[in-house]
């Protein structure tokens, strides 16, 4: 008799398969327009087969100034990533250890201020940073990203050094250890999965961010999600130099999540339970 | 170094501490205990007041004023002027009534198929594993390439889905993004492309908290599979079904990228969203006292989202999670 175990087995991967090809075929479209000919991408009926050409990465080049692009990109999410971390963990050890009742209350105050438009700091923010002369520059952005960042950080923070063992620092502090002492070579040691997994998301929001770039940067500080919708909106740019763009703007966030995806699963998880 | 002493200082009938050797150290352990913590949540509590409340707040005010930036010399109070301006306008009422269509359309497909998925995925094996981690993709694109993306698919002239749609006459020839009767329910579409895996994943974890023992016990007792399903399954689930439900609303509530790049809030309004519509207000006619009112709108909402997200947080997590 043949195993019906086993039939639904199969049944389940195949579905699975499914899915998975609808939520990748797009992505894998993205990345392979930029080596197909211009002509091939507007062919009506449009055409699976092509002969790969580089001719879209050559038009990024000629028309972006990429290294500035992602020099930018870069600036803003390594230092909103690094500002975020260094006000969140802290924060979140804090209000983890605390036998206040406030304490959690003040967790939810800092998981709200995630979920709060952007619309609603950003105009603002844009009218205050141009009164003391920051619009246009990376700090303005920065500074905007940090406030929603470090705020996510303290509630992730919160919810993994609420799970981590306190019996080890109270040993430590009982045999002299000093508070911030059990805090930085005891507490936050055993809490790197979430300092990584806060990490992630930073670089993440800050990275693929546009709507914050788009008003408070200027054109020699833009990033590259920025440039991405100006790509679009230009007429000499097709859809195959947004595909080549995207290698550069999109591909370094997919390729860490896979790389660091046990982090990044776990931040998900733990963030929400 | 101070050794670890785990006694309270009481306040004595005459007010004074009864713990004399604190008192000579300045504060007593727990006292010193609180400032720490204090001082170590002080730096976060202070920026995010300072860089996100006080902004809000700003904003806040200015949906009281007139305040335009093109004349910003002519800026004057105006009471709830701003606020009943959008109440008339129907630009803005159809706004409302398309944030909350998409929130709950979008919400509700990715709950469907996001059950659906994170079942299949239930099993721990490494297919499975390796499934969750390529899943997830869609999820880290950025949300402006997203739009970009379906929008490209979705062109009836030279899309790999748009095309095909067109020809066999199932949209309209102008493409599922320039009919009115569709381009909202198609955003819906692409907003559950890119969130199903999210809301999968977090179903996921709480499936992996049900209690095993109880499950079997029931298959062993000779409960069929949706029996388990509905009878079991879902309703020990209920605490994390909320979380992943009011999480989601709160996101989609605010939804702006993937509809700014594909149709700015068009055909005719049909898809001009609170987000949209206050961004075009505030950042390209520079109204800010209309923008103002209308983000204050939409915090009130998401506030009202967070205060049931919280109420159900509470109990579920000592319950079950």
């Amino acid at each position: 008799m043949f195993d019906r175990d086993r039939l639904l087995l199969i049944v389940r991967r195949l579905a699975i398969c499914i899915v998975l090809l609808v939520a990748l075929a797009p992505v894998v479209w993205l990345f392979s327009i930029a080596y197909k000919p211009t002509r091939d991408i507007f062919a009506s009926p449009p055409t699976f087969l092509f002969t790969p050409t580089l001719e879209n990465f050559e038009s990024v080049f000629r028309y972006f100034k990429l290294g500035a692009l992602l020099e930018s990109s870069l600036i803003i999410a390594i230092g909103s990533t690094a500002l975020s971390l260094l006000l969140g963990a802290p924060a979140g050890y804090a209000l983890a250890r605390s036998e206040s009742p406030r304490a959690i209350w003040l967790a939810y105050f800092f998981l709200i201020i995630r979920t709060v438009p952007p619309i609603a700091t950003l105009i603002p923010f844009y009218l205050l940073m141009r009164d003391i002369g920051l619009l246009g520059t990376w700090w303005a952005v920065i500074i905007l990203n940090t406030a929603l960042n470090s705020a996510f950080v303290v509630w992730m923070m919160f919810s993994f050094f609420r799970t981590a063992p306190v019996s080890i620092e109270e040993a430590a502090r009982t045999d002299g250890c000093t508070d911030f002492g059990a805090f930085f070579r005891i507490a936050l040691p055993t809490v790197v999965p979430g300092l990584i997994a806060s990490a992630i998301f930073c670089v993440m929001f800050s990275w693929n961010d546009f709507l914050y770039a788009m008003f408070l940067t200027k054109a020699d500080t833009k990033t590259i999600s920025v440039a991405l919708l100006s790509a679009y909106g230009t007429k000499d740019i097709s859809w195959g130099t947004l595909g080549a763009l995207a290698h550069f703007s999109t591909l370094p966030i997919v390729a860490m999540m896979i790389l660091l995806n046990r982090y990044f699963v776990q931040g998900l998880t733990q963030g929400v339970h | 170094m101070r050794p670890y002493e785990p006694h309270v200082s009481v306040a004595s009938r005459d007010g004074a501490t009864t713990d004399d050797a604190a008192l000579a150290a300045g504060w007593s352990y727990v006292r010193r205990r609180q400032i720490f913590l204090g001082a170590m949540a002080a730096p976060a509590l202070i920026y995010v007041l300072a860089v996100a409340v006080g902004p809000m707040v700003q904003g806040f005010l200015y949906s009281f004023d007139n305040y335009n930036l093109i004349r910003p010399g002519s800026r004057h109070f105006v009471g709830l002027d701003n606020y009943l301006a959008l109440w008339r306008d129907p630009t803005a009422r159809r706004a409302v009534i398309n944030t909350f269509a998409f929130t709950f359309g979008a919400v509700t497909l990715e709950f469907v198929l996001g059950l659906g998925v994170a079942l299949l995925l239930w099993r721990d094996d490494w297919f499975n594993r390796v499934a969750l981690g390529l899943l997830l993709i869609p999820a880290t694109v950025t949300p402006l390439v997203v739009g970009l993306i379906f929008k490209a698919l979705l062109s009836p002239e030279y899309g790999m889905l748009g095309y095909p749609l067109a020809e066999l006459g199932l949209s309209s020839p102008r493409g599922l993004l320039a009919d009115p009767q569709y381009a909202l329910a198609t955003l819906v579409a692409i907003d559950a492309w890119e969130w199903t895996p999210l809301m999968a994943l977090i179903l996921l974890a709480g499936l992996k908290t049900l209690p095993a023992d109880i499950l079997e016990a029931a298959a062993v007792d000779g409960a069929n599979g949706p029996q388990r399903f509905w009878l079991m399954v879902l309703p020990l689930l209920m605490p994390t079904v909320f979380l992943a439900l009011i999480l989601r609303m709160m996101d989609a509530f605010r939804v702006f990228d993937i509809i700014f790049v594909t149709t700015s809030g068009g055909p005719a309004d049909a898809t001009n969203t609170l987000m949209i519509y206050g961004v075009k207000q505030g950042l390209e006619f520079f109204n800010i006292g209309v923008a103002s009112a209308v983000s204050t709108l939409i915090v009130v909402c998401i506030l009202v989202m967070a205060a049931v997200f919280i109420a159900v947080l509470k109990p579920g997590r000592n319950r079950y999670v």
